[in-house]
């Protein structure tokens, strides 16, 4: 091979490579991200769809339920044993329950345990003794 | 006295046969070779799961060549055949020489002129990347598509060095396998090079699978070199999350693109996909683990030992080895910085959202090249977390450079 026909396979090389390496690279973004936008677009419809039957439902549920009931309960009664505790920490712990255990669990009681160590050192051990 | 002497010539016979008596010195230094290959690979674990297999297929095939031979045939005067089976002939076919009738008995090759068939014909890269596809989470990259320019530009380092490899003499085919180093892709550079230069697949593995075990070393003073502190402490926006469906339509969309405009690349990104496929579809759970453990392992280790068994000595000791050596490294940190320049590039584009850092990952080598742009980027701020981000340009450097060579495979083969 002389040097001119170094060159040329070079060159060749380097652009073709540049070029169809970049091009099929850059249509596969576009291609992404227009069915990124597409299957977006469907969920979200697809959300607002379910959402839109959920929000019908609790509806038709709280009419049916007001029609047989006229006299109003509270909608959630407070635990019974709460051991003084503010609502906002009843609220706090009912939801933690909620994301832990979902829909169907119920908060019938909440008691303070009597702590023997400190939050912290309870984290520390935890910590130390996870890995055996 | 018969016997001592029947003995003796027994002995003598013996050591005739051992490697003792036939090996030529290269291969005494390519044991010596591959003692340090196993020592890195055991007591440093340089990518021990391919460097062992490589590393002791070296070893068998320089003390024992015949490991891997191609079968053959024998020419045996049919009188003596006859006479060492009993009198019973036998249905070979017979060639005449000097009016003496042989039979020409074929001879098996050795075990690893079988295994590495697999090599040979283009078998085992794209079944590594099966299990490679199932491996990975591409959810970084559709999250992010732009990274895929970082996959690109990782991949310039192939081409410059093909340039270098032409300059020193190599021929167009031999080049083009040298400059796929660059890749840091393992099967990528094992599946060209079985293409287009089979003569030297034994150092261009070598020296693939030597840089992707250095990645750690190799890449860090580049991508310190090339940034600003500044830029290196950019934290980058959280990924959106990405749904199911566009992880199931990613693969299937990828195939149909990359086998349209560049079939030459087809088998390494098909299979790819398939085992992306198997992952994200979720419906084929016992494909899915069998791609990404079992056989991938069984594959490993074939490609491990006959890659190895290609190094004999020589083959191996050569001039042109170093070159390959040299060629490599070089395509190696052309593709880490250029990566790394064109995140720089989208830094700026991006008015200082992209850290440039995650352009070096564009340089497959999954997903090593990723935890070396965690790492930089955590020396400068230990609460940056660039792993995810870096995985983007990391996963996209896979197709990227199956599309590389694809382009060397369509022009030079």
């Amino acid at each position: 091979m002389d040097l001119s026909e170094k060159l040329t396979i070079s060159l060749t090389i380097l652009i073709t490579g540049f070029v169809v390496v970049f091009a099929v690279l850059i249509l596969l973004i576009l291609l992404i991200m227009i069915y990124g936008a597409i299957v977006s677009k469907i969920q979200k419809s697809a959300d607002e769809k379910k959402a839109k039957k959920e929000a019908e439902l609790e509806a038709e549920k709280a009419a049916s339920a007001a029609s047989a009931q006229p006299v109003t309960t509270p909608p959630a009664a407070v635990p019974a044993a709460a051991d003084g505790m503010s609502d906002e920490v009843i609220a706090v712990i009912a939801a933690a329950v909620d994301a832990v255990y979902g829909k169907g669990a119920k908060v019938k009681s909440i008691k303070k345990v009597p702590q023997s160590r400190p939050v912290w050192s309870t984290a520390g051990i935890l910590d130390n003794t996870r890995p055996f | 006295m018969e016997i001592l002497q029947g003995f003796l010539e027994s002995i003598v016979d013996l050591y005739k046969n051992s490697g003792l008596c036939y090996l030529p010195w290269q291969n005494y230094i390519m044991i010596l070779v591959s003692i340090v290959l196993l020592y890195l690979a055991i007591k440093k674990q340089y990518e021990p799961m391919l460097l062992l297999p490589i590393a002791f297929g070296m070893l068998l095939v320089n003390l024992y060549p015949a490991i891997m031979s191609a079968p053959s045939t024998d020419l045996v005067p049919v009188a003596d055949y006859i006479a060492s089976h009993n009198g019973e002939s036998a249905s070979y076919a017979i060639t005449t020489l000097q009016g003496v009738d042989y039979y020409n008995v074929p001879t098996n090759g050795g075990l690893f002129y079988y295994l590495y068939q697999g090599v040979k014909l283009g078998i085992y890269p794209p079944l590594i990347f099966l299990g490679v596809g199932a491996m990975t989470d591409f959810g970084p990259l559709i999250a992010n598509p732009k990274s895929f320019i970082l996959g690109a530009a990782a991949q310039i380092g192939i081409l410059i060095t093909f340039i270098g490899a032409i300059f020193l003499g190599f021929s167009g085919a031999q080049s083009g396998a040298i400059a796929i180093i660059g890749g840091a892709d393992g099967p990528t550079a094992i599946f060209v090079t079985s293409k287009l230069a089979p003569e030297l697949l034994g150092p261009i593995a070598v020296a693939a699978y030597s840089y992707m075990a250095l990645v750690p070393i190799i890449q860090p003073p580049i991508m310190k070199a090339l940034t600003t502190k500044k830029e290196r402490t950019i934290v980058m926006k959280q990924l959106r999350p990405v749904s199911k469906l566009e992880k199931i339509i990613f693969p299937v969309l990828v195939v149909i693109v990359v086998a349209i405009f560049l079939p030459d690349a087809a088998p390494l990104v098909g299979m790819l996909m398939l085992g992306n496929l198997f992952r994200e579809s979720g419906v084929v759970d016992r494909l899915f683990k069998t791609a990404q453990n079992e056989l991938m392992n069984i594959i490993t280790i074939f490609l491990g030992v006959t890659v190895g068994a290609t190094a004999t000595g020589s083959v191996f000791l050569k001039i042109d080895t170093l070159k390959i050596i040299a060629l490599g490294l070089i395509a190696f940190c052309i593709g880490t910085a250029a990566g790394v320049l064109f995140g720089k590039l989208m830094c700026v584009a991006t008015k200082g959202k992209v850290n440039p850092l995650i352009g070096s990952a564009g340089v497959s080598a999954v997903p090593m090249a990723a935890r070396v742009s965690q790492k930089v980027g955590q020396a400068e701020d230990p609460t940056n977390f660039l792993l995810m981000h870096a995985m983007g340009p990391n996963v996209a450097g896979v197709i990227g450079s199956a599309v590389a060579a694809g382009v060397l495979l369509s022009i030079l083969g």
